[in-house]
């Protein structure tokens, strides 16, 4: 999943996928704004056949929030 | 699906809900000048007028949105687009260094008043200028269905990025991406689950209490039009003055105060843009009698993919921001709750604006022509030049030209300048609604409230509108 969320990432800016690393701060470090990231969060849902709350969304700082806000939804 | 075109089968396409966005705006204005959008970008240096010629014709091979066209079916009415073929084109020359520059600026705003044949030919207009002062390059016209500000930015930069690569051994520029890819893409979200979803949101707002116009002059307006309507319970306002003639006034602001704003931004987490929307929401609620219901129409560019960003056309959204916040709500608390609405605004974002909008006047019973927001706002963090290393140090600047023409009450862009960073304001207003005055009171206030609240982000909004 976390390859599958690089390669996501990849087409919304221009950064090298393997200095991705769960730590990413999607904003500070990846050079998102908040509509990318709404966007890609949007997209994300699409890719992982996954739903993803609105207020959830917002808490999502890093690529780690991420894939453990997956990681429950796989599991729920 | 393939159509026949005086004579030659296109791929033709429908229009998406950006583009008929803009096209609403012909029926609203009546005219169709209010759909040119008119830039320019020169140098302070002797440029060599047949490399920028090839440079701009390879700028326009490159661009699909650049060579589009629509088309009306004749039976049927229904609006299409197609891409045509590129051919390469001589550009014209106009040499305007001995004219003084207000003249210059006042035949190019004329330039972008002329109306293009909306269904029936090209739709822009590239010409090679040299201003007053040894200012040389290129000014266009385009039409809004065709490019919008962010696409009109990532052609400029084409260009320049061409011409330097051949004359100064730079690196030929990426491809642009397709645009005919970007209206497929676009035209599978009609029925889709998402469409679904968004519908729901949207529906979910305008459960909300009727909301209240506020006006950018004060309450006058509203008072005129309950008096003139017999209706002294209404809330809504006219989204344009009968002639929809418009004007731009352009407010520069220092690198200094930008530099507070950006490191406000920086320290606390907010997106630029919800630190100015915090500011005209805050102007707004004084103007109108400390109103706490704000409507303020939020512009979205929609493009966040890196092949969004580079495929030119049209793809500006816009929607209702409604924020209702007590005057004991501290300016922190404000722009928290504002980046919140933005933020799920921006989730809803491909839901089609006309219908949106449409859906929030008929929910409320106001009647076609109405509005609850007299402001729309844009933050555009790109800026209109880059002119890359080659000619780094070249003094250069960049132009918005004015169509004549403004559908809705007032459209304010923020727009980093290219040279220094500083911010401009650029007022975009209907001159039957407004004075310069007018408009200049309303950024004094913007600006006074934008900065008393970066200053004080614990204080109130009451506070705040005390202070100011």
């Amino acid at each position: 999943m976390f390859d599958k969320l690089k390669e996501l990432i990849c087409q919304y800016v221009e950064v090298d996928p393997d200095t991705i690393t769960k730590d990413s701060r999607f904003i500070e470090d990846l050079g998102f704004n908040s509509y990318d990231i709404m966007c890609m969060l949007g997209d994300a849902e699409s890719e992982f056949d996954i739903t993803i709350e609105e207020e959830e969304i917002m808490k999502c700082k890093t690529v780690g929030d991420l894939l453990d806000y997956f990681g429950g939804q796989e599991n729920g | 699906m393939l159509k026949n075109i005086g004579g030659i089968n296109y791929d033709c396409y429908p229009l998406t809900p950006a583009q008929l966005l803009n096209l609403a705006l012909i029926k609203s204005g009546s005219t169709h000048e209010v759909e040119n959008i008119g830039a320019g970008q020169y140098l302070q240096m002797d440029l060599n007028i047949a490399a920028l010629r090839e440079a701009l014709n390879r700028a326009v091979e490159r661009c699909e949105s650049m060579r589009l066209r629509l088309w009306k079916d004749p039976e049927t009415g229904e609006l299409w687009q197609y891409v045509v073929p590129y051919q390469n084109e001589y550009f014209e020359y106009y040499d305007f260094s001995h004219w003084k520059e207000e003249k210059v600026t006042e035949v190019l705003n004329k330039w972008t008043s002329q109306p293009f044949d909306t269904f029936g030919g090209k739709l822009s207009r590239i010409v090679i200028v040299t201003l007053p002062d040894g200012f040389n390059g290129f000014y266009y016209n385009v039409h809004h269905a065709c490019m919008d500000s962010s696409s009109v930015i990532a052609f400029t930069r084409d260009v320049i990025e061409i011409y330097c690569s051949l004359l100064y051994d730079m690196p030929y520029p990426k491809p642009m991406s397709s645009y005919i890819e970007s209206v497929k893409k676009d035209l599978t979200y009609e029925g889709s689950k998402k469409q679904k979803k968004d519908e729901e949101y949207w529906h979910k707002q305008f459960e909300l209490p009727e909301p209240m116009y506020t006006d950018y002059t004060g309450i006058g307006r509203l008072m005129w039009l309950r008096q003139k309507n017999n209706d002294p319970e209404q809330r809504w306002g006219l989204l344009e003055s009968s002639d929809g003639k418009g004007n731009t006034i352009t407010y520069e602001l220092s690198v200094a105060s930008t530099e507070k704003i950006m490191n406000f931004a920086q320290e606390y987490a907010l997106p630029v843009s919800v630190i100015i929307l915090h500011a005209i929401r805050t102007v707004l609620s004084k103007f109108n009698n400390n109103e706490t219901d704000i409507i303020i129409r939020d512009l979205v560019s929609r493009r966040s993919t890196l092949n969004n960003k580079k495929c030119g056309g049209v793809r500006m959204h816009c929607f209702p921001l409604r924020t209702i916040m007590p005057l004991d709500t501290t300016v922190l608390d404000s722009m928290r709750l504002i980046k919140k609405v933005q933020d799920e605004l921006f989730i809803h974002a491909e839901y089609p604006p006309l219908k949106c909008l449409g859906e929030l006047c008929e929910t409320y019973g106001a009647p076609p022509g109405s509005t609850y927001t007299s402001v729309d706002f844009t933050y555009q963090p790109g800026t209109l030049a880059t002119i890359g290393e080659a000619l780094k140090g070249i003094p250069f600047k960049s132009w918005w030209y004015s169509n004549g023409k403004q559908p809705q009450p007032m459209y304010i862009t923020a727009m980093h300048r290219p040279n220094d960073g500083g911010l401009n304001f650029y007022f975009g207003y209907q001159t039957a609604c407004a004075t310069p005055e007018e408009i200049e009171f309303l950024y004094y206030f913007t600006g006074r409230i934008l900065f008393r609240s970066i200053e004080n982000p614990q204080k109130t909004l009451k506070e705040i509108i005390d202070m100011t």
